[in-house]
């Protein structure tokens, strides 16, 4: 059914259309999960001036420039760093991250897991192409076994890290993941993790199409979005984030989600406790 | 679709001739008819449990699972001294109860066309082979007739909004309990026999609930009066499909050359297979009249290239 009630969403209000056509290659997949992103804030009803986008480098740190709000385009795998001292300065903004896989994973790895453990309220969008596209499709904590890249001309024999898992393991207390072939689902899904009073990881399963998928012959981009599904299981298929390192056997929606406490919430309650502890002495 | 055929006629003559028989010695037929999911088979049962508990012969048979939820479900109940066969033959039913409304309509043949007992739910399940033209509202091939016709070609016929009654009482499964007791009033049991054997059936948690549906379906039965009915039902059944031309509603397709990268993906993606690539590998229209607004190229254009225009709806 399409969505009737809500004021007609133009992604054009949410760009910056003077940088248009984007510099991305044809067929990828971080366009559609720009996309998800900005329908997202617009049916949540957030207002540009409210909205802090803060990417790292690579492909997926490039969307972020496209959006029409605060961006920040930071060093090599710190946004998660950036983003923290951001919404520390300015809880009233609403803070997200676009990242990429080897961003994130790769030189940003104990970035993210600090910001899992922190739990601080900010957004972090992972999205996962397997690659670094942009420097020409080195090999990525993500790849899967057996892919040709640049530097693993005989094919990727690295286990796969399972970024979910780590967030989980980590203490994220919002933790998901989504295809780019269910653009509706996965609005919803970042709907979920921008409301969600905590620290969200969400995974989003792109695809690089030119460099990677031209490489490993995975077909034209229109058959690397319909072999998403190939891989695809739904979250009713089981939740458990059990190995660290497993084949690409996708289990999408939100894996975790517990209610612990949030940074600044607990940040501001030590303060009370200790000032009371003064006062009482 | 009221029309009898001849052979009907002569099964309704010799039904007649059984008129003075007291109501054991004739066969009563029930027919209760609905879609899956809705509580056919339980009604039946509950029935059937009831009739055999009087001490009658029931024989019950119905179709089901090949159904599924949403598909076409019936169950014939037949109950007398001695009832030879399970079937009831067509123009046969006393008491057709239909739990969704196309459905009853398409089984009103089997009721008996002078004395036979019509009860209906004006519930409205479209399947989806009614309505295979996706585009806004193309007319679907869902029954046209409208409650008023039917009733007032029916005779011995009510037609109710089970499913609203029952949400007014806050259980909205419980709408075929309406029903149930709709159906009550035109058979000779007791209402504390037929309460017991409802309780024995419907699972521990809803008792009260049901009971009170049963109750309400009773109510509506006595209070019933066909020309406020009537009076009432013309803004029911006013379907939007039938305002709106298609025309009208065509939903725009704006391209936007200039960002368009030829990723093939609204071409290879689009249901109806209305997108192609031009002769500078630039996504194009090509059967604007195929068009059904659904967004798939919208949403799935990494270049945010395409944006499709509905009309709005109110």
């Amino acid at each position: 059914m399409i969505e009737e009630n809500i004021q007609r969403f133009d992604i054009r209000d949410y760009l910056r259309t003077h940088l248009f056509p984007h510099f991305m290659c044809p067929g990828c997949g971080h366009g559609i999960a720009l996309r998800a992103l900005l329908w997202a804030i617009h049916e949540l009803g957030i207002s540009k001036d409210k909205l802090a986008i803060i990417s790292g480098i690579g492909c997926s740190g490039r969307t972020g420039a496209y959006i029409d709000a605060h961006t920040i385009h930071t060093t090599h795998g710190r946004p998660l760093a950036y983003a923290t001292g951001l919404k520390l300065a300015r809880p009233d903004l609403e803070v997200i991250v676009i990242t990429g896989d080897g961003d994130c994973l790769a030189i940003g790895g104990n970035h993210l897991i600090h910001a899992c453990r922190r739990n601080l309220n900010l957004t972090c969008l992972m999205l996962n192409n397997e690659t670094y596209g942009m420097t020409g499709g080195q090999v990525s904590p993500t790849t899967s076994n057996d892919r040709f890249t640049t530097t693993t001309p005989l094919g990727n024999y690295e286990p796969v890290f399972d970024a979910c898992a780590l967030a989980i393991g980590a203490g994220a207390s919002l933790v998901g993941r989504e295809i780019t072939m269910h653009v509706t689902a996965l609005k919803d899904l970042m709907k979920e993790g921008i409301s969600h009073q905590g620290f969200s990881f969400l995974e989003i399963l792109s695809d690089c199409t030119e460099i990677y998928g031209r490489k490993n012959e995975l077909g034209e981009s229109a058959e690397m979005v319909l072999s998403q599904k190939a891989n695809y299981r739904s979250d009713s298929y089981g939740n458990q984030v059990d190995e660290p390192f497993k084949p690409r056997d996708i289990t999408t929606g939100i894996l975790a989600k517990n209610d612990r406490v949030e940074y600044l919430d607990a940040c501001h309650q030590h303060k009370m406790s200790k000032l009371q502890k003064a006062m009482n002495t | 679709m009221v029309a009898m055929s001849e052979s009907n006629m002569i099964n309704a003559q010799t039904d007649e001739s059984l008129k003075e028989a007291p109501l054991q010695e004739i066969t009563t037929n029930v027919l209760i008819v609905g879609v899956g999911g809705q509580g056919v088979i339980m009604l039946s049962k509950v029935l059937a449990a009831l009739c055999q508990e009087q001490g009658f012969d029931v024989k019950q048979s119905e179709v089901h699972g090949m159904a599924k939820r949403g598909g076409s479900v019936f169950s014939h109940v037949r109950f007398g001294k001695k009832v030879f066969s399970p079937t009831i033959p067509q123009g046969n039913a006393d008491i057709l109860v239909a739990l969704e409304w196309a459905e009853g309509l398409r089984w009103l043949s089997y009721l008996n066309p002078e004395k036979g007992v019509f009860i209906a739910d004006t519930q409205r399940i479209v399947p989806p082979f009614a309505c295979r033209d996706r585009r806004r509202y193309a007319t679907s091939g869902y029954v046209q007739e409208s409650v008023e016709e039917v009733i007032n070609q029916v005779p011995n016929s009510s037609a109710m909004d089970a499913v609203a009654m029952a949400k007014e009482l806050g259980v909205p499964k419980a709408a075929n309990t309406i029903l149930l007791g709709a159906l009550s009033t035109t058979l000779d049991f007791e209402v504390d026999n037929w309460k017991s054997i409802i309780a024995r059936f419907v699972p521990p948690k809803t008792v009260e609930a049901n009971l009170m549906a049963f109750d309400t379906g009773r109510e509506w039965i006595d209070n019933f009066d066909k020309q406020t009915q009537l009076e009432n039902s013309v803004t029911a059944v006013t379907s939007p499909l039938e305002i709106w031309p298609v025309e009208q509603n065509q939903a725009v397709v704006e391209i936007n050359a200039a960002w368009c990268k030829s990723c093939d993906i609204c071409v290879k993606f689009c249901p109806e297979r209305c997108l192609a690539l031009d002769s500078q590998q630039i996504a194009t229209l090509i059967k604007p009249e195929a068009c059904t607004g659904c967004r798939v190229c919208e949403r799935l254009c990494p270049d945010f290239a395409i944006n499709i225009h509905t009309p709005a709806v109110n």
